[in-house]
């Protein structure tokens, strides 16, 4: 009888019917909440995405604005051929792994990829604006973009790479703004923008071992070497466990035999020159004292190296007007703190081996932070979309993150400094010195293991007061960092001065 | 713009305006059952007891009537009116078309509309006084 | 009791049929009307003018002639035929059900008239009809067998009884299709019979639904009841949920093998719910979604093209010209429609000669929809479909018996359920199956299997004859009633 009665009250067909139409009505919702989602959240993004047809459409027809560098000259411009059909046309291959290209068949890449919409013409269709010209058939006025870049910078990165794979980052450290920002090999980005040519260029480059379609810059990612110490250096201050007079009584007896942490042997190259001495910030980065910096690194601990590297922008793609691969100060696969399996790999890490990998642009950024007093200004190549269009503003520089207490990066500018002109440190960092004019620096030699030549690496800027160039130089297989990526550093920042006048 | 495209967009927002008049309607029509059958079935009339001198049914009761409502003596009328006076199957209330009839079974005593006998059937009019053996009731209007 | 039961019979001759004003419906479709032709106007002078644009003339004039005035024309001559004899029957059948499935309907006949017109063409007998008059027919011809049930079906025994009869036919079908029936994008879905083929899939979810009805009426009480327990489940005994299991069991089964997803996904959310609304026990509805889940893993794992559209639907973007095309053109597609959509006619007709979004017809229409009446028109037509459901549930509420409750509830729940998977589907909130979207999508299967649901919502909604009225001699039938019920 109970039983019945429950039946009754509990489950009424009406009853359930009126939550199953509730349940219903609340998906129904859902559906809605989808609907918004893409046609309003997400419309503008999707309606001027690269591979949305209707841009490919507009893009057969528009003609793309034109892209010019710092002063002015012409980098990318467009022009419309016998047939009323608009050909790109591309000033010089050193440029090829910034501008990219604009291919009917293979789309566009570089930033003509990051700024299509703009370069054909496609801005300010927002759900709510441009309510009325919904017709495809009247594109607005194509923008054209200025960059940052100095062409003369960028070729003479690209010349001084010669035939070695690598690439060379130029920036101000007090904009952001990007000056070179050179790959090699290059390719010729005419030849996949002319539809005649494309197919058999795209091919062929595609096929090419030395990969030239890989952005190195921006894309590649490489083991640092002791140009991570200026990482760890950053942290180590920026922790206050580490100041620029911390000696470790330890290292200098390590030296002879190598530090032991946990059974694992950490050497030094430079022992026969500081003897008995116990080394400093500053002595530790004149020589590149690994042993020091592991100490520094573990003194610091693996949570606080990973936070500060993380400020810097490692961990995550560093928003910038081309992709970014992501730099990393350790695999994360272990479970200590930061993500380190052990103090063996953290130790290693801290002078910039283990499982760290950085991109040139990302080592920039740290240069940046040091010479700009602790300040990361957000890095940029584009300065103003130009034209009539509605599109068209300036970008301004922007602080990206306060890294460190300007003291503490002058400590760092300090021992950079001496590991260029110091009197040992000139051994290992020879060419690096514009002549004239006070350089810091830190070279790299990123050992690989196996047989062959290791990456060489030079991050530094110049002058030490009020820098106003900030140069990262990675070279593929270079070998000793201070033999290959140094001296470029240094002929490419003389050649900085002699443009835009010494200090 | 030409002037083209602005007609266009003008009538394009019109089809959408009338997918939602549609709409509107189509609640209006919703909220207008959702009320009535908040409602329940609607009330017709009811019935209230002035006056009771045995107290069954006792004065004050209020009786939903359906469409064809007995009255009597006779446990199986739909209002039982436990009186001397009344007749086992007394008097019959009828709702038809829009107005309510009462019908005297032709019972001993008669039945009474505003104290004025019924000749088999009279018109009831909400707020009349309907008299039963010595029961005395009210029509009222239903909840609407 | 027995003196209604007693005096119906004979009161029923008294009552010959008495037409019955739809004054409601009249006005729905009036709107309907307006709407439809105010969206032909819309459509064809858009495309005529887009034309115009893109060949570089001028036009003097704007020409409002919708694409196929005549018909459009018919389906509103239909729309009122169907009133007109609704009236006439005079059956008090609900008047909102038919008006919001016609405007459905009519956004989908627009739609098939505005795609380009040879994506489906058929001859019949020497006359080529294309994609626009084809689905004018399948309309009218939906209408027809609408129009029949809501007015002849009047008793339910014949649904109710041979339950089990329905439930072998529709297996049956099943069955034909599979070792019969022509593959189609790799699933099997479709049954040739001469120049005509269809989809038995759509029918069998009005067959599931019938027979559900009928099994979970009668076994109502002993499903809800708690007798049989496995650890801390507590289940209703077993061999009474046996038959039903088995039945849903064979008709997943077969639709999985034929990988029909969509409709299984279908069928397994209207059986859920319906099991649900019979019984009022949650925990049914919780074991079977577990179920899913785990039936859903265990698929994902064991077929290729499964993963392969768990994974488009995930990321699309990773192969956006390839396998995650038509996803990805559908969401470019709802984007360029924005708030207000494109108007309808303007939408991105082709690129390269080939529409963005294949199979929009069918798989697409709601992505086609929001291109062109954007947001606001989309959640327009998801209104539409509440509609219909609302309308049914509330059929399913007043229903007088379990059967009919749950027959009313388990149709209106067919509709929405797969309107809601498909617009999912299109809307990137699922992965998306191969089902139509009811009433609009292109498919004469897809439309005649709906048009059987609405006609026997409208026969189940019937209130019945009114109370009688006013008689000239009351005296007479009064006295016959009494001696009746005495």
């Amino acid at each position: 009888m109970s039983g019945q009665a429950s039946l009754r009250s509990r489950r009424s067909i009406p009853g359930n019917v009126l939550r199953t139409g509730t349940a219903l009505t609340l998906a129904f919702a859902v559906l809605a909440l989808g609907a918004g989602y893409w046609q309003v959240v997400e419309a503008q993004r999707l309606s001027t995405s690269p591979d949305n047809p209707q841009v490919i459409a507009l893009a057969r027809r528009a003609l793309r604005g034109p892209i010019v560098d710092r002063t002015g000259r012409w980098l990318a411009r467009s022009s419309r051929d016998a047939n009323g059909e608009a050909v790109r046309q591309y000033r010089d291959d050193a440029l090829s792994p910034v501008i990219g290209y604009a291919s009917r068949q293979f789309g566009t890449v570089g930033l003509e990829r990051t700024y299509n919409a703009e370069l054909i013409g496609l801005t300010g269709a927002d759900p709510f604006g441009g309510l009325l010209s919904k017709f495809d058939t009247t594109p607005n006025e194509p923008l054209g973009l200025r960059t940052s870049l100095d062409l003369r910078l960028q070729h003479a990165a690209v010349d001084g790479l010669g035939q070695d794979r690598g690439a060379v980052v130029m920036l101000d450290p007090t904009t952001g703004e990007i000056l070179a920002l050179a790959s090699t090999p290059t390719y010729d980005a005419n030849a996949i923008a002319d539809p005649d040519t494309a197919a058999a260029a795209f091919e062929a480059l595609r096929q090419d071992d030395a990969d030239p379609l890989l952005p190195r810059a921006t894309l590649g990612r490489y083991v640092p070497g002791s140009v991570f110490k200026i990482v760890t250096a950053v942290a180590g201050l920026d922790s206050g466990r580490i100041s620029a007079g911390t000696t470790f009584p330890e290292q200098p007896g390590a030296e002879a035999k190598g530090l032991l942490v946990d059974g694992f042997r950490i050497r030094d190259g430079h022992h026969p020159a500081t003897g008995e001495t116990a080394l400093d910030l500053g002595g530790a980065t004149e020589v590149s004292c690994n042993i020091w910096y592991a100490l520094a690194g573990l003194e610091t601990g693996g949570a606080r190296l990973v936070d500060s590297a993380a400020e810097m922008g490692f961990g995550a793609p560093i928003p910038f007007d081309l992709p970014t691969a992501i730099s990393r100060v350790t695999g994360g696969a272990g479970g200590g703190a930061g993500g380190f399996k052990d103090d063996v790999e953290l130790a290693s890490a801290s002078f910039g081996q283990a499982e760290t990998f950085v991109t040139p642009l990302q080592m920039a950024l740290v240069a940046s932070t040091v010479a700009n007093d602790g300040v990361l200004m957000k890095p940029h190549l584009v300065t103003e979309i130009t034209g009539s269009g509605s599109g068209a503003r300036t970008m301004d520089p922007e602080v990206w993150r306060r890294v460190l207490a300007g003291v503490d990066a002058q400590s760092i500018q300090a021992a950079m400094r001496s590991a260029v002109e110091g009197d040992l440190g000139q051994q290992f960092t020879a060419g690096a010195k514009v002549d004239g004019i006070p350089t810091a620096g830190k070279s790299g030699t990123a050992e690989l293991g196996g047989k062959g030549e290791p990456h060489s690496w030079f991050i530094g800027f110049a002058p030490v007061e009020n820098p106003r160039i900030v140069i990262a130089v990675l070279v593929e297989r270079g070998g000793r960092g201070g033999e290959r990526a140094a001296p470029l550093a240094g002929d490419l920042m003389t050649r900085y001065f002699e443009l835009y006048g010494r200090p | 713009m030409d002037g083209f495209v602005l007609t266009l967009w003008l009538v394009r927002i019109m089809f959408l305006l009338a997918l939602y008049a549609f709409l509107l309607f189509v609640v209006r029509v919703l909220l207008r059952d959702l009320r009535s059958a908040s409602r329940g079935p609607t009330e017709l009339g009811r019935l209230v007891v002035l006056a009771s001198p045995h107290a069954e049914p006792p004065a004050g009761t209020t009786f939903p009537l359906d469409a064809l409502t007995t009255l009597g003596r006779d446990v199986n009328n739909a209002i039982v009116v436990d009186d001397q006076f009344a007749s086992a199957e007394h008097a019959v209330l009828t709702f038809r078309g829009r107005a309510w009839y009462v019908e005297d079974l032709e019972s001993t005593n008669g039945t009474y509309v505003n104290g004025v006998p019924v000749e088999r059937v009279a018109p009831l009019g909400f707020g009349d006084e309907l008299q039963v053996g010595e029961v005395r009731f009210r029509l009222d209007r239903g909840r609407e | 009791m027995s003196a209604a039961a007693q005096a119906r019979p004979r009161m029923r001759s008294r009552w010959r049929i008495r037409p019955r004003t739809r004054p409601t419906e009249l006005s729905l479709l009036a709107l309907v009307a307006v709407a439809l032709v105010i969206g032909g106007a819309s459509l064809g002078a858009t495309q005529r003018y887009r034309e115009a644009v893109s060949a570089g003339e001028v036009l003097k004039t704007l020409d409002w002639g919708p694409p196929d005035p005549r018909g459009l024309f018919a389906y509103l001559v239909a729309l009122l035929v169907v009133h007109v004899l609704f009236v006439l029957a005079g059956r008090r059948t609900d008047q909102v059900l038919f008006p919001a499935v016609a405007m459905l309907g009519g956004i989908g006949l627009l739609l098939m008239q505005r795609l380009p017109q040879t994506l489906v063409t058929q001859s019949f007998s020497g006359t080529q009809l294309l994609l626009g008059q084809l689905q004018l027919s399948w309309l009218l011809l939906a209408l027809g067998v609408m129009t029949v049930l809501a007015l002849a079906v009047r008793s339910d025994a014949w649904l109710r009884t041979y339950k089990y009869t329905w439930a072998a036919v529709g297996i049956a079908l099943l069955a034909l299709t599979f070792v019969f029936g022509s593959d189609v994008n790799g699933a099997r879905l479709t049954l040739s019979i001469g120049p005509l083929s269809g989809q038995p899939s759509e029918l069998l979810k009005v067959i599931l639904v019938v027979f559900l009805a009928g099994y979970l009426s009668e076994n109502r009480s002993l499903l809800a009841d708690e007798s049989t327990r496995i650890g801390p489940l507590s289940l209703p005994p077993i061999p009474y949920l046996a038959p039903m299991v088995a039945m849903v069991a064979i008709a997943l089964s077969i639709v999985v093998v034929q990988r029909d997803l969509g409709a299984a996904l279908l069928f397994f959310a209207v059986f859920l719910a319906l099991l649900y609304v019979a019984t009022g026990r949650l925990s049914y509805v919780l074991g079977g979604t577990a179920l899913f889940i785990l039936g859903s893993v265990a698929l994902y794992n064991l077929f290729g093209h499964v993963q392969q559209r768990v994974d488009n639907w995930l990321d699309p973007f990773a192969d956006p010209l390839g396998s995650g095309y038509q996803t990805v053109q559908a969401l470019y597609a709802l984007a360029r429609g924005g708030l207000l959509g494109v108007g309808l006619g303007a939408g991105l007709p082709t690129i390269g000669g080939r529409l963005p979004i294949p199979a929009v017809h069918t798989d697409y229409p709601l992505a086609a929809l929001g291109e062109e009446l954007g947001l606001i028109g989309l959640l327009a037509i998801l209104g539409l479909y509440l509609v219909v459901v609302q309308r049914g549930l509330r059929i399913a509420s007043a229903a007088h018996d379990d059967f009919r409750a749950l027959l009313a509830a388990g149709l209106a729940l067919v509709v929405g359920v797969q309107a809601f998977i498909i617009a999912a589907g299109n809307l990137k909130l699922i992965p998306l199956t191969g089902i139509t979207l009811p009433f609009i999508s292109y498919g004469g299967s897809s439309l005649l299997a709906n048009a059987v649901v609405v006609g026997l919502l409208l026969a189940l909604s019937d209130r019945g004859p009114e109370p009688p009225a006013a008689p000239h001699d009351g005296r007479r039938r009064f006295a016959r009633l009494r001696r009746g019920g005495a």
